[in-house]
């Protein structure tokens, strides 16, 4: 077949629709509650029937992430137990992939997802979505392969046909190893290009302990952020040494600080590199909260920032303490007679959830949002996955996500955007209306890479209160997810 | 207060090895070259000294020197602690040396196969249990990353940035004008290459903010100066280049490189202890100073250097090394050898021999009326700094 008659027929199923695909059950405060956690979402309008009656909703409601959750088919039968094949799905989308892949195009990636919100879902509704062929694009080059994009639209209602939202969903179907030839690298930069050193922790220069600064390290492994403190007069400083010089005494004591803290100053390293660190690496000068120095100013203390890029660090930024067991080998019998070392690190001051809402007028176009740095672990991939109601195997065993060639489980899309929107409304505030959240998607993300979210106002429309949030998150691989949530404030 | 030797103690004699990334042969050899340079430069037998001053970081002990040079017996040997700190102050116990009468000829050295043997910008690495006091400083660095010089002049680089809006353009300043100098210099490692402020900025990163071409190279070579009374001068080869203050300098809350923790980090208090002593001992003031050798192993702290010393104000640098400020015809011509990120990185000890030679009005890039010539040791460390004048 040629490519012009692949396309003529793909196009003919443009426009096409599936079946009307319906929830087993309807919208319900438990799966609700459980997003939430899964989320970490502490917006009151969700949960709290006292705090939603009073918001624009006039009771609970649920997320608007969680606009195509509801009527996904449930966790599959186990291989071992399926019945024989079941008939090839009949859906457009289906029937779209089945004659790319006959064709070659056996790659797939999900490129955009976009949910626009016409009205929040609320407990008792029960939902289902029919799914049109939106367009099928002729052939491109793409980084990945020559391929084809194959967009679907899915239109969500109530049992009673009343419109509640879409979703626009954009996959690259493409040939393998059909890619461009990076022709670029020239060989001297092929020749410099060194391979980054092991950045696993345990390879960190270990630090000089001693006398004089043992009950700081011992500390640490307790996840205890000390600071040396003068028993005599009390004052508190840093480094430590065995005689206070204010009063002279060899009585040394220590206390425990939040961790809390503004960047001073920072550098970042970009050579030589060596193993137990990733580069460029963005090591902060903190001055410490809670933790006066007597003249008036915090105590300063330095540490490698954890989910901060080069050109996120910014003197003045607010911080706060992490821990890296970086010797979770070394416990007992360990190789080393020093045993495990745990070393603190500093990520973005979880921002603090808005309890009033912004109204569009005290919204700046190109304001800032705080970062905000999720250590990403299992668990978030595992609970993200399962509250979205999404049962691919990829996102929640590790095993069978490895066999798939994945490095290891990784968040699943819905999850994405549910932080999306919890990052976006944690910042507005609990009574902001989502319109609308749409990303291209990018790296994955996996467990123990920290993933950051950032945040800048693209637009405002102080009438109409129309606020759109330009969002990206990224990890050490790059954008995760990349995008706007599009939101109604009180103008 | 005025310090008692200043003016009773003059460098008589500077030699030095050549400046390269491979001498390929043994830092002894180098330090021997370069001391017996120095006394052939002052004529003076090498077998008249009996004082030896040079760095703790030194690998070449004052005995195998005393052995190579045949010096029959040794009254004074000392060493300056803290790297690049101490050039200065070897020529200043030098000169306390001989103005007491504790020794007649003090030969202050230092030589390294620092590119091809072990290389400082390499940084700190894994620090042993039970740390002695020096090991245990890096306890709260080493662990986070923070390992190289480059790495620590950074983070005070970023805060000069933030409160005195410093540019790397600024900084980038200094490296063109180093280069500029260098580039006449044939004993240069960047003899005949100048750079524009474009190169500095398109060069890769080391450190951010800190650019490659912010950081001085790495040499093997040896430099040797040759100290001794105006007295016994007057009979020598060369003019006596007078020392006319010296100092060292320390100051609150220090520590070496790293001293992240004080009050504020954007100027060098332990310079600013230097130029009070220097100021007041010589009686001069900076209108009275034509061009200096600011220490520069990276950009960043000759713009600190110049406002400890006064020639601008705080925050000011930035606008003094505009427009050619510190090159060959600004308002004060620095490190016209090329200082170390042009010429050669020697511990600072090449710049006081650049001082010596601008006195002597020898320098390839001479600055006319260099009656009184500052020279400086290393930034961010204790440190040291000299005054060089013309005999009287
Ligand atoms: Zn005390």
């Amino acid at each position: 077949m040629s490519a012009d008659d692949l396309l003529t027929r793909l196009r003919a199923l443009v426009g096409q629709q599936g079946p009307v695909q319906s929830a087993r059950h309807p919208v319900n405060l438990p799966a609700i509650a459980d997003w939430c956690d899964a989320m970490g979402d502490g917006n009151p309008v969700y949960t709290d029937e006292e705090a939603a009656a009073k918001s624009r909703h006039g009771g609970i409601v649920a997320p608007p992430a969680t606009l195509d959750i509801w009527d996904r088919p449930g966790l599959p039968a186990q291989p071992r137990f399926r019945p024989a094949a079941k008939p090839p799905a009949a859906d457009p989308r289906s029937r779209t992939l089945r004659l790319l892949e006959e064709a070659g195009f056996i790659g797939v990636v999900a490129v955009n997802s976009e949910l626009e919100i016409a009205r929040y879902l609320r407990p008792g509704d029960v939902v289902q979505n029919t799914q049109i062929l939106d367009d099928v694009s002729e052939e491109k080059q793409t980084a990945l392969g020559v391929g084809h994009f194959v967009t679907t639209r899915q239109r969500y209602e109530t049992s009673d046909g009343e419109h509640v939202g879409d979703l626009l969903f954009r996959i690259l179907k493409f040939k393998p190893s059909s890619g461009q030839q990076s022709t670029g690298t020239s060989p001297a930069a092929a020749a410099q290009a060194r391979p980054a050193p092991d950045p696993s922790p345990a390879l960190r220069p270990r630090p000089g302990i001693n006398k004089d600064n043992e009950a700081l390290w011992e500390g640490y492994r307790n996840h205890e952020l000390r600071l040396p403190r003068c028993n005599g007069c009390g004052r508190v400083f840093f480094p430590p040494s065995p005689r206070c010089s204010s009063c002279g005494a060899f009585d040394m004591g220590y206390v425990v600080v939040s961790g809390r803290g503004t960047l001073y100053s920072f550098s970042v390293v970009h050579h030589p590199q060596v193993p137990g660190f990733r580069y460029p690496l963005v090591v902060g000068l903190v001055e410490l909260d809670g933790a006066d120095d007597g003249a008036g100013r915090g105590v300063r203390f330095l540490a490698d920032l954890v989910g901060v890029s080069p050109a996120q660090a910014e003197v003045g930024m607010p911080l706060e303490i992490e821990w890296l067991d970086s010797h979770p080998a070394l416990v007992e019998g360990a190789t080393d007679s020093r045993g495990p070392i745990t070393v603190p690190q500093f990520r973005p001051a979880t921002p603090t959830r808005r309890e009033d809402t912004l109204t569009a007028g005290s919204v700046q176009e190109g304001q800032r949002l705080p970062l905000w740095t999720l250590p990403l672990a299992p668990t978030h991939i595992v609970a993200g996955a399962l509250a979205t109601r999404d049962f691919q195997d990829v996102h929640h065993d590790r095993d069978l996500a490895v066999q798939k060639g994945s490095k290891d489980i990784f968040l699943n899309i819905n999850t994405s955007l549910g932080l999306m929107e919890r990052y976006v409304t944690d910042w507005s505030g609990p009574d902001a209306a989502v319109t609308a959240l749409r990303v291209r998607l990018g790296a994955p993300a996996y467990p123990y890479m920290p993933l950051t979210f950032s945040g800048a106002v693209k637009s405002v429309d102080a009438d109409t209160g129309r606020v759109v949030v330009g969002v990206q998150a990224s990890n050490e691989l790059g954008p995760h997810v990349t995008g706007t949530v599009e939101l109604e404030l009180q103008p | 207060m005025k310090h008692s030797y200043a003016g009773r103690a003059a460098i008589v004699g500077i030699g030095a090895t050549e400046f390269s990334k491979a001498s390929g042969r043994s830092e002894l050899q180098l330090a021997l070259e370069a001391c017996a340079a120095a006394c052939a430069d002052a004529g003076v037998d090498p077998r008249q000294v009996n004082g030896l001053s040079t760095f703790t970081m030194e690998s070449n002990p004052e005995s195998e020197i005393m052995r190579g040079l045949g010096i029959p017996e040794l009254t004074h040997f000392s060493r300056i602690h803290f790297g690049g700190g101490a050039p200065c102050a070897t020529v200043q116990y030098a000169a306390m040396a001989v103005a007491s009468g504790v020794a007649d000829y003090v030969l202050c050295y230092r030589a390294f196969n620092e590119r091809s043997g072990r290389r400082f910008g390499v940084g700190v690495q894994d620090r042993p249990a039970g740390a002695t006091a020096e090991e245990a400083q890096f306890a709260f660095t080493s662990p986070f990353g923070l390992l190289t010089p480059a790495s620590w002049v950074a983070m005070f680089a970023t805060r000069m940035m933030h409160e005195y809006g410093v540019t790397s353009e600024d900084f980038g300043r200094v490296a063109v004008a180093d280069r500029r100098h260098a580039a006449t210099n044939p004993a240069a490692h960047f003899y005949g290459q100048p750079i524009r402020l474009e190169d500095h900025q398109a060069s890769r990163w080391i450190v951010e903010p800190l650019h490659l071409l912010d950081c001085c190279q790495e040499t093997d070579g040896g430099q040797a100066m040759l100290v001794t009374t105006p007295e016994r001068a007057r009979d020598l080869a060369q003019p006596a280049v007078i020392v006319e203050a010296a100092a060292q300098g320390m100051a609150d809350d220090q520590h070496m490189m790293r001293s992240f923790f004080r009050e504020s980090i954007v100027g060098l208090p332990e310079m600013g202890t230097c130029a009070r002593q220097i100021w007041e001992t010589s009686g001069l003031a900076p209108a009275d100073v034509k061009t200096a050798v600011l220490y520069d192993h990276f950009t960043p702290f000759v713009l600190a250097q110049l406002e400890e010393f006064g020639f601008c104000g705080p925050g000011e640098a930035k606008d003094f090394v505009a427009d050619g400020g510190i090159e060959l015809g600004g308002r004060l011509p620095v490190n016209t050898h090329g200082g170390q990120l042009g010429e050669a990185y020697l511990h600072g000890m090449n710049g006081i021999a650049e001082g010596v030679r601008q006195v002597r009005g020898t320098s390839v890039n001479q600055v006319e009326g260099a009656e009184h010539v500052l020279v400086t040791g290393g930034t961010g460390v204790p440190t040291s700094a000299l005054m060089l004048g013309a005999a009287g």
